[in-house]
């Protein structure tokens, strides 16, 4: 297997998704947090980023789903969903958060409608490449198998 | 600090990713990790006899907010060095001051800023 081939092409996944603005610096951050100690800490956090928001969607859905909306509510869920993206670095669901948020305040129903909307889309794709970034890491393996000479 | 040699630490945070975070960010110390995910569990935490040397206290949580639990801890004379962390900006950080806390760190947190501060309580060799 080209090892070579797939480190690069991971590196060309994970740096579409700084230049398309999905990820920003705390994304660093992250992974200067993984070590020996914690070799897949990014993966677990990602993982469990993407597990914790789509219970925080299903809640908005929910409460978006009500007859009568209860904007506080709406706005304590986009908080928590907001803080999440803020600290994996996914900036353009935390813009989209803030937009949420500002409707919220407005009591703007139909614009909290369509930033959820954009948020929905926003989380399958950033989820989609990410797994996508995170199999090539374990295709291609630690850094060594790279280096392993043809045998 | 408390009676162990290990710095104790509370991390208070409704997120979870966060606390996993924070987690990881402590544990390369070596210090011993609790977690709540409120203001009022961060505040029972004491009332059933734990002890800890640091408090990380988020502000925005349902029920108790950081503030209130800051306050409330101090009533209670709980003397651990807590650092505020808000996504919020002067109005939150002087409420957090003048609440009790001891230190203020805006959102999302940095790895070395946080070292600094820990060095600065002396929690760091």
């Amino acid at each position: 297997m080209d090892y070579v081939h797939l480190r690069r092409q991971a590196a060309s996944l994970r740096k579409g998704l700084f230049d398309q603005g999905y990820l920003d610096e705390q994304f660093y951050q992250l992974e200067d947090l993984q070590d020996d100690a914690s070799p897949n800490f990014v993966e677990e956090v990602v993982t469990l980023f993407f597990r914790d928001s789509a219970r925080l969607m299903a809640n908005i859905d929910q409460a978006l789903d009500k007859c009568v909306k209860d904007f506080n509510k709406l706005d304590v869920y986009m908080q928590q969903l907001k803080g999440s993206c803020t600290s994996i670095g996914a900036s353009r669901m935390k813009t989209d958060c803030s937009a949420f948020r500002e409707c919220c305040r407005d009591e703007n129903i139909e614009g909290c409608m369509r930033s959820f909307q954009k948020i929905k889309r926003e989380h399958s794709v950033l989820r989609q490449k990410l797994e996508s970034y995170f199999q090539l890491l374990r295709q291609a393996g630690p850094v060594e198998c790279a280096t392993r000479p043809n045998k | 600090m408390a009676s162990s040699q290990v710095v104790k630490v509370l991390i208070v945070d409704d997120d979870v990713v966060t606390r996993r975070i924070y987690r990881t960010m402590l544990l390369r110390f070596g210090f011993e990790i609790t977690e709540a995910g409120d203001g009022k569990s961060a505040v029972n935490q004491f009332l059933t006899g734990n002890e800890y040397d640091l408090i990380l206290m988020d502000n925005d949580m349902p029920g108790m907010n950081g503030v209130e639990a800051t306050r409330t801890l101090r009533g209670m004379g709980i003397l651990a060095k807590i650092i505020a962390i808000t996504a919020d900006d002067a109005n939150s950080r002087g409420a957090f001051l003048d609440a009790g806390a001891d230190e203020f760190l805006l959102k999302p947190v940095n790895f070395t800023m946080l070292t600094v501060i820990l060095k600065a309580f002396n929690f760091l060799n």
